[in-house]
């Protein structure tokens, strides 16, 4: 089963975390080495991250077709900062590797704690919809 | 540059979404699977998923003696990530262009283009 975990962790205005070097690093080597071992173990189908907020733009079809973009969000809104997909077999092994990324350590190694959204992926849309 | 078109919507869109009639469900869903053929053959297709409902999205924090602590109550507004699109693309416009027409498809639902990120090393 495919599940997504989103790390909804950003704030429009905010960009990289101005944390001491060693500490990014050691944040950075920390997701290197779970996605290592997320691949070694067969279970990583992707990962990837999203650039800052301020590139982010809301797009809404116009007359004609046109694309309307706007870039000005609330201050409450939470961006996505990455994600993971993650082949596994059960929703507690998913809980579990969401677990792991959420301890990813933070200013002075101490774990961020931060939450993690996990969703199932639909492999197509529902049967009752086809 | 590869760009992620992110839709979303509230736990009361989705429902108000699963009573529209058959047809229309239908008509929405062969729009969107036109634009998945137009961006395949224009090459710029790169991946596309649609996720299953809040009622079973989890939010998980840390764990405790090895137990992920995991909690499933979200406020009302709280706006869930329905699908998505990941498009190889030239420039931002294009990307832009791709989500309109994703949004016209969907009731003009507003659809967030975000880039993603390439890591530089930073001296």
């Amino acid at each position: 089963m495919k599940y997504i975990l989103m790390m909804n962790t950003m704030r429009a205005g905010h960009g990289v975390p101005e944390w001491p070097q060693k500490d990014l690093r050691t944040h950075i080597a920390f997701m290197m080495s779970l996605n290592k071992e997320l691949r070694e173990s067969g279970e990583l189908v992707s990962a990837e991250g999203l650039s800052f907020p301020e590139q982010a733009r809301l797009v809404r079809a116009g007359k004609n077709g046109a694309p309307v973009t706007d870039g000005v969000f609330p201050e409450s809104k939470e961006f996505l900062a990455g994600y993971w997909i993650v082949d596994v077999d059960s929703a507690e092994r998913a809980y579990a590797i969401a677990a792991k990324a959420s301890a990813a350590p933070g200013p002075g190694g101490a774990p961020l704690n931060m939450p993690i959204e996990v969703r199932p992926i639909m492999s197509g849309p529902p049967l009752e919809m086809l | 540059m590869k760009y992620i078109l992110l839709m979303s919507g509230t736990s009361a869109g989705v429902e108000a979404y699963h009573a529209w009639p058959k047809e229309d469900i239908e008509a929405h869903m062969a729009v969107l699977w036109r634009i998945n053929q137009d961006l395949t053959e224009s090459g710029e297709f790169v991946a596309t998923q649609g996720l299953a409902g809040p009622r079973e999205a989890k939010v998980v924090r840390g764990e405790k003696n090895g137990v992920p602590v995991t909690d499933g109550i979200f406020p009302e507004s709280k706006e869930f990530l329905l699908g998505y699109w990941i498009v190889d693309v030239p420039n931002a416009e294009r990307a832009y262009a791709i989500a309109g027409r994703i949004s016209a498809a969907s009731t003009n639902i507003p659809i967030e283009v975000r880039q993603f990120a390439t890591y530089e090393t930073k001296s």
